[in-house]
């Protein structure tokens, strides 16, 4: 048996626990250890007899090698086309192996295997739309991180993500305290400006129940209070739930599905005890692919859909501009030139492509599309929760070349990114490149031009 | 007069005057003083790694690493800490105005005391100098409570007040401000000045042609003077009310200045939406950047204690 510490098989369960992997700098300590962590061929063997299914099979043995994947891949593109970076050969050579060899693999294997499923692989999908067999690649890569958690080869910022949805719901050490706190904080902030402004916590039966991302409390509670303006404009009956608000999936990305459920689940139940009319999701793209995609099989609901109708914040925003709930003043549309970076959570994997055209339709006076653009547009670089990985941070960087590429042919400097990663990635994108672009999310930018009804102005001086 | 004075440092030079005042002020009236560092801010998404606000460099964030940013604040504040027990040293990272608002409410602090621009800017371009750092922007708009902004090495000596200009543009915030002001001449037993600006620079060419205009405007803007705040000052007798043309900023800090201002109160309430003339900066942050006196910024009657 290992002597390992840090780096074990067992998922991160309590806050000590999380403790000591967090003051491990770097990881270093963890990442030795991964070396001499043993891999349990027997339980991984059981996990592929119980989980790895005729789908996962079919694709690995009817996969021909073709390549015509490799072009669709940002990783092959960016980096000079290296055969090594072909979807095709990076889960041939790593699931394909481990599937093949019935879990019969060793520690190196496991490593390269990490390596290839968060160093060179966002999840997003966007090669499995170009597989002749309809392949999807990014798929195979998830079930790929799952079977690598179980035996505990997974990145230690994944680690540390999967531990703090484990013990706080959130991919933060955010609370409920924290978060109600930070709710209430935000309304008496921007009251002058928004009187009456509330933000209600745990009402039942309201038309919405909103959600968000961790680290909006965390470090951006402005977002929240944006949001609670634009619904208050728009006159939503609205409320954010005190338990259950955090819509992310940092055990998603780690290939956690235990917790992934328990995080969905949290969800779940808030909408359960609020009976709202429907949910709507913070501009963040793997929150809504965890909770509005995958989240109702991984929790088992019949629908195949979430307990009640889900949009994402863009499709609200759509919805919102399309019926007048919120009017654009037309003098203070965007003038500049101004892109749209597509999230590959929901636009590829969640088929709303055109609410960022049409929300752009009203908002932008000067609109430029990527190329290519919606269902075919390339990731940020940074998905999968590549950008919070220190390890990888080179092969992040390397990879976001076509990105800034496609950003650059738009002479846009302004990019418009409803997704939290994506406005993460695309913010360290400037700062390797220094293109002189800058990324906003749509709320700062629709409240700046939002037609605000008098009855909700500040008293005149 | 303050129970709870909230220091926020980066820590570098640029802080040192700020620094003087807020710990002259916790001592002068027996003030809990607490220090707040915000070292770094959240980079690379959700990790660990956060970018050091002085350095650039990339951090991590663990618990020695924060120990040994307090070890070297402290180091900074030594003789002021030994000189002063009742104050506490709080590190965190975050966005810097975001984190010092927060802890200003969860502490309830009566008075926010910080530096006006950050050493990060001061290195950058001549430009830069006179944009005040983005975090007094913020901490001045949203704060509850005043904030003293330390602009200049020679603002920095909270010394007897007996001068206090005040500043307004009529606002409704300025009113608070007003208040705070006037509670403070009446505590000092000092004299206030309550000023005005006309502001010529918007449209230069219609005004200044007109003379009599700008005079008109002048009259009326004293009798708005008396009218909105003179009825205030329970028959408070020693003030001035004066009246100027020009720039607000510039006519300010002259006035201040011919005035022997040993403080400037004003309100600091625009909540821009336009981008273009947050660059510019307020009329308030102008001040404090120009002004030799401190300036102390009012926005809210809450958490305004009763002096």
């Amino acid at each position: 048996m290992s002597q390992n510490i840090l780096c074990t098989p067992s998922p991160v369960n309590d806050k000590e626990a999380l403790d000591a992997l967090l003051k491990d700098r770097r990881g270093k300590q963890y990442y030795d250890e991964m070396t001499r962590l043993e891999v349990d061929t027997a339980a991984l063997r059981k996990l592929l007899n119980d989980t790895c299914r005729s789908r996962i099979r079919t694709w690995l043995e009817i996969c021909v090698r073709c390549g015509m994947c490799a072009d669709a891949c940002a990783f092959y593109l960016s980096n000079e086309k290296d055969p090594k970076q072909v979807p095709s050969y990076k889960i041939q050579s790593t699931l394909g192996e481990i599937v093949r060899r019935k879990g019969n693999v060793d520690n190196a294997l496991m490593r390269y295997a990490m390596d290839v499923a968060w160093g060179k692989c966002t999840c997003c999908n966007r090669c499995g739309l170009y597989c002749p067999f309809g392949i999807d690649m990014g798929v195979m890569m998830s079930y790929l991180r799952g079977l690598l958690f179980s035996q505990g080869f997974v990145p230690w910022e994944m680690k540390i993500g999967s531990g703090m949805h484990r013990i706080y719901r959130a991919q933060m050490d955010v609370t409920d305290e924290d978060w109600i706190e930070t709710c209430e904080w935000m309304e008496e902030e921007w009251e002058d400006d928004w009187p009456g402004l509330k933000i209600p916590v745990d009402k039942e039966n309201a038309d919405i129940m909103y959600t968000v991302n961790a680290r909006e409390p965390k470090h951006y509670p402005e977002d929240i209070a944006e949001a609670a303006v634009l619904f208050n404009i728009a006159g939503e009956n609205w409320t954010v739930p005190g338990k259950g608000w955090e819509e992310t999936s940092l055990t998603m990305f780690a290939g956690d599905w235990e917790g992934a459920k328990l995080q969905v689940q949290s969800v779940y139940d808030a909408l359960d005890r609020l009976k709202p009319k429907r949910m709507v999701v913070t501009e963040c793209g793997h929150a809504y692919r965890a909770t509005v995609l995958e989240g109702p099989y991984w929790t088992g609901q019949k629908s195949g859909k979430t307990p009640v109708e889900t949009l994402h914040y863009v499709e609200w925003v759509a919805e919102a501009l399309r019926t007048g709930k919120l009017k654009i003043d037309p003098a203070k549309k965007i003038k500049e030139p101004v892109t749209l970076h597509d999230s590959c959570n929901y636009v590829r994997n969640g088929g709303l492509s055109q609410c960022g055209r049409e929300i752009m339709s009203y908002i932008a006076e000067d609109f430029r599309e990527m190329t290519p653009n919606g269902d075919h547009n390339f990731c940020c670089g940074g998905g999968g929760g590549l950008n919070g990985i220190g390890k990888y941070r080179k092969e992040r960087n390397d990879g976001q070349k076509v990105k800034r590429d496609q950003i650059l042919a738009t002479g846009a400097k302004l990019v418009v990114t409803p997704c939290h990663n994506c406005w993460d990635a695309i913010r360290d994108l400037e700062e390797t490149y220094k293109i002189g672009i800058r990324q906003s999310f749509l709320k700062p930018l629709l409240l700046d031009m939002v037609v605000v009804p008098e009855h909700l102005k500040p008293e005149k001086e | 007069m303050f129970n709870k004075i909230l220091f926020a440092t980066t820590g570098t030079p640029s802080c040192d005057a700020a620094a003087r005042v807020a710990f002259d002020m916790a001592k002068r009236y027996s003030a809990e003083l607490i220090i707040i560092n915000v070292f770094g801010v959240p980079s690379r998404s959700f990790s660990q790694t956060v970018t050091d606000i002085r350095t650039g460099d990339e951090v991590d964030l663990h618990d020695d690493q924060l120990e040994k940013v307090k070890n070297e604040l402290e180091k900074t504040y030594d003789q002021q800490i030994k000189s002063y027990t009742s104050c506490e040293t709080i590190i965190t990272v975050g966005i810097p105005h975001t984190e010092i608002l927060r802890l200003a409410r969860k502490k309830e602090c009566d008075l926010i005391v910080m530096g006006a621009r950050t050493s990060a800017e001061e290195n950058e371009n001549s430009v830069n100098r006179h944009v005040v750092g983005r975090t007094l922007q913020g901490v001045a708009r949203s704060a509850r409570c005043p904030v003293l902004a330390i602009g200049r090495a020679a603002a920095s000596f909270w010394g007897g007040i007996s001068n206090i200009v005040f500043g307004t543009d009529f606002s409704k915030a300025s009113d608070e401000a007003f208040k705070f002001a006037f509670n403070l001449t009446k505590t000092f037993n000092g004299s206030l000045h309550l000023f005005h600006a006309i502001d010529i620079s918007a449209d230069p060419f219609e005004i200044t042609k007109d003379q009599d205009g700008i005079e008109d405007q002048i009259r009326e803007a004293r009798e708005k003077i008396r009218s909105r705040y003179l009825s205030k000052m329970e028959g408070y007798s020693d003030y001035e009310i004066d009246v100027w043309e020009g720039i607000p900023y510039v006519e300010i800090v002259k006035y201040a200045r011919e005035s022997f201002a040993d403080l400037i109160v004003m309100a600091h309430h625009t909540k821009k939406m336009d981008p273009e003339k947050a660059v510019l900066g307020s009329t308030v942050e102008q001040v404090v950047l120009r002004s030799n006196a401190p300036v102390i910024s009012v926005n809210h009657p809450a958490r305004q204690k009763k002096l």
